[in-house]
Formats: C-alpha cells, structure tokens, sequence
C-alpha cells in the first residue's frame, strides 16, 4: 500500500514538476483566454445563434464559451497551473539553488578551456584566485580525491529569481483569495436629489448634482464629440455618521470607510405624464423611471418601456443625433400590448403619445442620474506587494545570469601549469559564451607568457 | 498654431523618411555586408528615432493632450522604441545586421500609425489619469521589444533553413554558405531572441500591472476581462511559455523561435486586431 501510495506520489511530482507540462497547461491557458477574446462574453444564446452556425453555436454553449473565464475549464487550467507551481518551486527551483560543489570532466563541458600559466604552483593558484575574486567572483576550494579544485562563482543569490517570481503568483493569488473571502463590491444608481444606502455599509449617498461635459471637437475625419468628464457632486454619511460633500470622478474615487466609490455611468431618468380620459393619474406621473425600465398602464394589459434618452434629434430629418449634448431631447419608448409589442416611438420631450382606450403619455423633462461601482477589497496590499516580487523576480531572472566556474591547475612541461577551467550557467552555454571567452583571454594576457587552446 | 503643427508633421517626414531610405540601406547592408551601407543605415535609424521622440515631445508640448492616447501616438511610440531597442542591442551585440528589418517594419507601423491621426482630442475621462503617463509607454515599448525578438527570430529560422538546405545538398560552398556565415551562429541568434524577449517579458508584465491598478482606480476592479486585457494576457502567457521553454535544451533553438514568432503574431493582434475588430473598454481607436 505504502509502495503504491509513493508510486503514485512520485507519478504526481515527475508530472507537476515537469516544465514541458507546465508549458503545456501555458497553451491550454492561453487558448482558453483567447476564445474568450474572441467569443461575445455573457451574452443571451440567441445572440450566439445569431452570430455562428448553429453547430458551433451550440458547442460554444455547451463548453461555457459564452463564459469561459469563469468556467470550469478555465478556473481548473489555472487550478493545475497553481499546482504545477508549487511542484515546481519545490522539487525544482529550490534544489537548483543549492549546487553542490563537485568536481567535473572539464572536456566534456561546452565551455571549457586550458591555460599554460609559468611559475610556482602555488603561485598560479595564487593568481587563479586573485583574477576571479577582483571581478567579483565568489571563490571556494575544495579537495577531491587528493585534487584540489577551486568553484568561483558569479550572481549566485540571483538563483532565487524563479523562487521570487513564483511566490510573487503566491502574494497575488493571497491577495485576491482576501477580497473572495473578506471583500465585497456592487453597483448603485442615485437620482439627482435622491439618496441610497449601500446595503454592506449602510453608509448613504446622496446625489447633489451630476454634469458632464462634452467637448465638440472637430478632426480629420469630421465633427466628434467628444466626452471630457463625468463628475458627480455626492454627499455621503459613513459609519461616523457625520455627513461629508465629496466629488467623484472617473479615476478619481472616493474612500468612505475604507470602500471606494467609484463614478461608472450616468444617464437620464425620466418621468411620464399619464393621463385618463384627459385625467392626471399621480400614482404613474410621479414615477421616475431609468432607462430600460417601465410602467404597466393600470386596468389594460398595455405597459410602457422608457427604452433611451436622446439628447437631440435633427431638426431636419427627425432622427437621433450623433451629437451627445441635450439640445432637441426625445425620449424611445416601446409600447407593449399583453407582452407583445405595438411598436416603438421616438416622441419628443413634452408631447403627448395616444396609447388608446383614453390613455395619453407625456414625457417630462429629464433628471441625471449617476452609476457608481463600489468595493471594499482587503487584499489591496497583498496584490500591490505581489506585483512588486513578481517583477523583482522576473527582473532578476532575467537580468542577472549565475555562472559557476570550475578550475583545476594540473602540472604541464617544462615547469608550467595547466589551468583548466569550465563553466556551467543556470541557462544554458550559449548565454555565457562570449563571458567566458572574455575571461579566458583576459587570464591569459594577465598570466604573462601564457598560452590558452 | 499651424507653424507649431508644421513642426510636428516636418518632424514625422523626417522620421520616415529616414527610416525608409534607412531601411534599405540596411536591407542591402543585410546581404552584401557593405560597410558603407551600414554607416549609412545606422546613422538614419539614430536621426528618425530622434526625430519620432521629437515629433512625441513637440505634440504634448503644444497641445497638453498626452500623445499616446490615439492609435496614431501609440504606434508612433511604437516605431521609436522599436528602432531604440534595436539600436540599443546592435550596439551591444553588433547586431547591425538586422537593422534592415526593425527599420522597415517601424516603418511601416509609422506610416500605418498616420493614417489614424485625427489631429488632436481632448481624452475621455478613462483616459485622464496619470496611469496613462506610465501603462501605456510600458505596454507599447513591450510591444517593440517583441517585435525586435521576432526579426532576430526570423533571421535565425531562415538561417536555419537555409543552413538544413546546404546540409543535404552535402556540400558547403557557394555564395549562399559565404553568406550564412556573415551571420552569427545559430546559437548566438538564439540569445540574442531571448535578451530581446528578457526586455519585453518583464514590460509587458509591468505593463499588465500597472493596467489592472489603473483598472482599480477607474473601473473598480483590476480585471475586467475586457478583451484587450485577455489578448494581452494570452500574449504574457506565449512568452512566459517561451521562457519556460527555453530552460529546456531539447526546445531551445529551432522550436522556441517558432514561439517567438507566433508571441509576436498575437502581439499583433492584440495590439491592433482588438484596438480595430473587436470593441471593449480599450476601444480608442482615434
């Protein structure tokens, strides 16, 4: 059973630790998050009937492309990814860091080369040691079988790079375990003049005044418009209970008790007019409808949706505008009979709309409204400070190469020394092969009368 | 206003038309080793690059509006960190050589870049932040160390080929092999590819940073899964895939330039094919 138990446990680390497997998940990782890319995210599947042949419309569907990111596929890749990490870091990157001091076929290793120094033994030890150690190379000597061999080595700390980089993905994957765990975030609306209450919090927003600007602009290709800002003037009542007027702005949230606020949409709310038999009926004109909402006409089966907003409809062809700024305002509005539609109608501000039976509807003037996006993320920190290792370990890796340097001086004729030297590098030997030339021929010209082959 | 804006555009001409005539002196450079062609070429690259950070400086500076904010700045950016990479590589590593390439495709990437100048817009308010200042150079020069990865990677593939070739044909002579051994080796190649990758991995990974964290501060979440977002990270993830490759001898070498190659095709398209087909958050296209 034990038998079993470390077969199967050695299976698992030969096959989490391997890095063509890591990459391997890499590309399964990588497709996935460019189908998603590709695909319409968290669309109705008729929009996918719409846009593929059924067939792949519907495989799309069955394999939750239409939400991949949040798929079972996509969290297990990166599941199995986390796991090849941890495997990797341990029975990998660890190890890797702590080369043991051995010694060598020099003549089997790519980069090697052999020296003819003149002089004492101890001597050319002497100057062996002295060359490596003035460029900043960490010298250690050891006997082997009666050999004495000497390791330099070079950026032996930056072995750790990879370690860095993976617990930097440890930091994040923390950080954002934090928010799942302890965060919480929604989405609010607030009328000018109106109040909510955020239902974590119970802090309130009050809506002072929102305005935005655009900026007519006019460029190569004609006449844009051009949004500059969006800014909501709020006054909110936290914990303390005190309340504070506050300004939000794209970019620039507020924090109330540790939750931002952030300005994510605006739009105009409106109200209807509604008549009987040329009767007010308050409870439907004091309404105040978003757009996409709606009312239900009251003893009818007729209901009404406040589609969209239009800030101005041209003069001349009676149709919406590109322009963006509240000049000639209409309103869309669907009409639906017994939830079918009876059509929809681009009406004017403050004219009227017969819906039959005696039942007139007449927008009124608009009233902003603003979206705000709020959250309360602990694990902010942790991300920041995961970021900052992943990148440190990133750079290290990249940027600082540890070589190891194996030398043994060996008796040659005529009273001469052979110092041979070879090197191996945590990336291989093309990476160092044109160092490693430069320092045989610089210890070559200091060892005067050398000869190097 | 206009004598300001003529100085803008004067400086743009000037960049590309060094890059072209650079370009193709290189290009030449690239086959025939002409020494004169090189002097040449290299002194063009220096003289458009300047010229592109000069055209960037003088825009923002009579404007106010950060360049980079349309297409038509960022590929600007683009070029110019290309060309600046390479010319900081070539000096390094004499890898002069490849000039002709980077040259042309900046090129390229320039003139493709002016056919999105609207002229000058205030930003929308996403784009007002000093994030902008930081994610977007980072990102874009990213971009231009791949696309310097992805010449050398080419260079080192027709190498390769053509050195098979000769192979087979069992004989190694001629002008073909004269020429292949102009190049460095393949080896040397290989590293010079990943020193270029070695500077875009980390900006890109930078760059997605910054860009969640100014993600935060606009949209309250580091992650959107807004497709520009995702091509991006398929993009980090193609090259964290080449570096984990190229640990491995077996990979390193022919396959792992396919890597490089195929890295910058999704750059391409993450880039330029969200920015144009697909809209999103990152929809900024004038």
């Amino acid at each position: 059973m034990a038998a079993q138990l470390d077969a199967y446990y050695n299976g698992f680390v030969r096959t989490f630790g391997n890095v063509l497997f890591a990459v391997s998940l890499f590309v399964v990782w990588g497709l996935l998050t460019l189908v998603g890319v590709i695909v319409d995210q968290g669309k109705d599947a008729a929009v996918y009937f719409g846009s593929y042949p059924a067939p792949i419309a519907r495989a799309s569907l069955r394999l939750s492309f239409d939400n991949v990111y949040h798929s079972p596929w996509y969290v297990g890749i990166i599941g199995l990814i986390l796991v090849s990490l941890a495997v990797c870091t341990f029975k990998r990157v660890i190890p890797a860091r702590l080369p043991p001091l051995r010694p060598v076929k020099i003549e089997k290793i790519p980069l090697h080369a052999s020296i003819e120094v003149p002089g004492e033994e101890a001597g050319v030890r002497a100057r062996l040691e002295a060359f490596f150690r003035t460029r900043g190379w960490q010298l250690r000597t050891r006997a082997f079988d009666g050999t004495e061999w000497t390791f330099a080595d070079k950026h032996n700390w930056a072995r750790r790079g990879v370690l860095v980089a993976h617990i930097g993905f440890v930091i994040i994957a923390a950080g954002t375990t934090l928010y799942w765990w302890k965060g919480f975030s929604g989405e609010t609306v607030v009328v000018t003049g109106q109040s909510v209450e955020i239902p974590q919090t119970k802090a309130i927003v009050r809506l002072d005044k929102f305005a935005y600007t655009i900026t007519p602009v006019l460029t190569k290709g004609g006449l844009v418009y051009q949004p500059t800002d969006y800014v909501s003037h709020v006054t909110v009542t936290g914990k303390d209970g005190i309340a504070r007027p506050m300004v939000v702005r794209v970019n620039h949230p507020i924090d109330v008790d540790s939750t931002l606020y952030y300005q994510a949409s605006y739009g105009f709310a409106m109200r209807f007019k509604v008549t009987h038999n040329g009767k007010d009926v308050p409870a439907l004109s004091q309404l105040l409808l978003l757009e996409g909402q709606g009312l239900e006409i009251p003893g009818t089966r007729l209901s009404l949706s406040y589609d969209n907003f239009v800030p101005t409809v041209d003069k001349t062809t009676q149709m919406p505008s590109a322009d963006p700024r509240v000049t000639n305002p209409a309103v869309v509005i669907s009409v639906a009979n017994g939830g079918a539609s009876e059509g929809t109608v681009l009406a004017m501000l403050h004219s009227w709309i017969d819906l039959g039976g005696g039942w007139r509807v007449v927008p009124q003037s608009p009233v902003l409204y603003s979206g705000f996006q709020y959250r309360y993320d602990p694990g902010i920190p942790l991300v920041g400070i995961g970021a900052l290792v992943l990148v440190a370990g990133l750079l290290i890796s990249f940027y600082f190469l540890p070589a190891r340097l194996y030398a043994r001086v060996d008796p040659a004729a005529g009273g001469r020394w052979t110092v041979g030297l070879a090197a191996t590098t945590v990336k291989g030997y093309d990476m160092f092969d044109s160092q490693f030339k430069d320092l045989v021929a610089e210890f070559s010209a200091e060892t005067q009368g050398a000869s190097h082959r | 206003m206009n004598g300001h804006l003529q100085a803008d555009e004067l400086l743009m001409i000037v960049a590309i038309a060094s890059y072209v005539v650079g370009a193709l002196a290189l290009l030449v450079y690239f086959f025939s080793r002409e020494e004169w062609l090189r002097n040449l070429g290299v002194p063009l690259a220096i003289v458009g690059c300047a010229a592109q950070f000069g055209q960037l400086g003088v825009r923002y500076a009579l404007t106010g509006i950060w360049p980079l904010l349309n297409l038509y700045g960022s590929l600007s950016l683009f070029a110019a960190m290309s060309v600046f990479i390479f010319l900081l590589m070539a000096w390094r590593y004499k890898a002069w050589y490849a000039g002709g390439f980077v040259l042309a495709l900046a090129a390229i990437a320039l003139a493709y870049g002016v056919t999105w100048n609207e002229g000058t817009m205030p930003a929308v308010p996403s784009l007002q932040s000093y994030w902008a200042k930081i994610h977007v150079p980072i990102v874009v020069s990213s971009y231009a160390a791949f696309l310097v990865a992805f010449v050398f990677s080419v260079i080192y593939l027709i190498k390769y080929y053509a050195e098979r070739r000769i192979a087979l044909a069992g004989t190694r002579s001629g002008e073909l092999a004269a020429w292949l051994d102009t190049l460095p080796s393949l080896p040397a190649l290989d590293v010079t590819v990943y020193r270029a990758i070695a500077i875009g991995l980390p900006l890109i990974s930078i760059g997605i940073i910054t860009g969640a964290a100014w993600a935060k501060e606009a949209w309250g979440a580091y992650w959107q899964w807004d497709p520009k977002e995702t091509a991006a990270l398929a993009t980090w993830i193609v090259y964290l895939a080449y570096m984990h490759l190229h640990t491995r001898m077996s990979w390193r070498g022919l396959r792992t330039n396919w890597v490089s190659v195929a890295g910058f095709m999704l750059v391409i398209f993450t880039y330029l094919g969200v920015n144009i087909w697909i809209s999103g958050l990152h929809s900024y296209k004038t």
